[in-house]
Formats: C-alpha cells, structure tokens, sequence
C-alpha cells in the first residue's frame, strides 16, 4: 500500500505476492499495448513525429477503453485524431509501466516513490484496473462485489484498493 | 485606425465558436481518482473539481474545459493519457 508521510513523501509497501501478481499483470498490459496496430508508412517524417496511429478504434475492448476516438461525432476528425496521437498515448503508456516496473524491483520496503515515480504508478494502475476491469465486463457503478468469488474480481477489487491508497496519499 | 465593417466581425464570431472537452462516466474510474485528474491537470480547487466529477457521475457527462480546437485536443489526449474516456466537439 501508499503511504504517506508528515514530510509529505510518499512510500509503497509490497510484499512479495504483490510484487510478483503485479509484475505479472503489468506484463500482461505490455503485452496488450504491443497489439495496438499502427499504420504502415515509410515516410521517415510521420515515423519521427509518430504520425503512424491507426485511425480506427481497436476490436479489442480493452485496447478500445484505453484509447478511446477523440469525437464523439466525427467520424473523420476521430481518424485524424488518432493517427496523430495514438503511437504517442501507447509511448506514454509504456513508459508509466517501465516506471513502476522498476518500482515493484525495489529493495527497500517500504520504499520512497518519488512524485514522478507516483504518477507513473497512478496512470499505469488505472490503465490495468481498465483493461481488467473491461475484460470482467464490469458494467455499472453497481458492480462493486467485495465477495466476488471470481478471481478477477479478487484482482480488481486488490488494485482498487491500491490505487484508493495511492490517491489518498497524494491529497 | 477605422473601425471593422460589421459583417467582418459577425464572421470573426462564428469562426471562433469555442470547442468543448467533455468526460464521459465509465464504471470503472473511482470517483476520487476523477477528482484527483480535474484538479491536477486543469488546476481547479476541490469543490470545483467534486463538482464536475459529480455531474460526470450523475448526469452522464460533464462539460470540463472550453477553449480552441487545438486546445480542446490537448486536453482529450491529456485527459485520454489518465484514463478516463473524454471527446471534444463543437459549442452547439
């Protein structure tokens, strides 16, 4: 869990199950974000600039919550949107993941997570809470089930609860 | 310096619509955490921010920043980049 400090510093307790159920499931997000199609182009331009998205949203729901259209209504401005954000999202996302990769290898328990370090963790647990959450077809605000005899719902339930000590220690 | 014919400032008007960026409610983003990405990102207080995350929650949908078209995609990626689902169209 978060904690946080009276100096404001922010440290993270894991004990080993933890690191090694998050260290997998973080896996499995990387494994997901590398599906993510982008277009074929070899103009070196586009490639620098990471004008290479796709412009369709994924078939996969998962991938399809974590990269949403930017229109609502806009078919065409939806594609133009994603061709020129989506590969930069996906850089970002991998890059959060990284972060609290190194952070779940940690010696030090409870170890400091610098305020960087605990944004990465912010964004890449709710990217994972996503795509678990989606793939339990969790549906509605109701669905809350602290009983849950699913496994997965063992798993969200877990990481709602982390992530609930992490923006608690943050305010 | 002559003032501008009024015709050029009717177009100057419709051209600068503001665009909105709006957040949609999802079933799996906690509410604090909402919360949480109002205020650090757009920099608004708490109450301001509970607000909005409220009316994402109650009403479906919130209206969270007006400004540009440029601005308004800046903003869907910044709030895309936290998770949660946002769009931008239009001031209708």
């Amino acid at each position: 869990m978060f904690e946080s400090g009276l100096n404001g510093q922010i440290t993270l307790t894991l004990d080993i199950a933890e690191r090694e159920v998050l260290g997998q499931l973080f896996d499995q997000v990387e494994q997901l974000l590398e599906e993510l199609t982008s277009q074929d182009t070899s103009d070196p331009l586009e490639l620098m600039l990471g004008m290479n998205g796709s412009t369709q949203i994924s078939n996969d729901p998962a991938l399809a919550r974590l990269f949403p259209d930017g229109y609502s209504e806009d078919e065409h401005a939806s594609a133009d949107f994603r061709r020129f954000t989506e590969q930069d999202l996906r850089q970002q996302k991998i890059a959060a993941l990284n972060d609290v990769r190194k952070g779940i290898q940690a010696t030090a328990n409870p170890a400091v997570v610098s305020a960087p370090e605990a944004q990465s963790w912010l964004k890449a647990l709710n990217d994972l809470r996503l795509v678990l959450g989606t793939r339990l077809e969790i549906s509605d605000d109701d669905d809350f089930d602290f009983d849950g005899d699913e496994p997965g719902m063992h798993l969200y339930n877990y990481l709602t609860y982390l992530q609930g000590t992490l923006i608690d220690a943050l305010n | 310096m002559s003032a501008l014919p009024i015709e050029d400032i009717q177009v100057n008007v419709l051209t600068d619509v503001p665009w909105i960026t709006l957040v949609w409610n999802d079933p799996i983003n906690l509410m604090t955490y909402v919360t949480y990405v109002f205020q650090t990102y757009f920099g608004y207080d708490k109450p301001k921010a509970e607000k909005l995350m409220l009316d994402v929650h109650e009403k479906g949908r919130a209206v969270v920043s007006t400004g540009s078209r440029e601005e308004m995609e800046r903003d869907v990626a910044a709030m895309h980049s936290y998770g949660l689902w946002a769009t931008l169209q239009k001031d209708l």
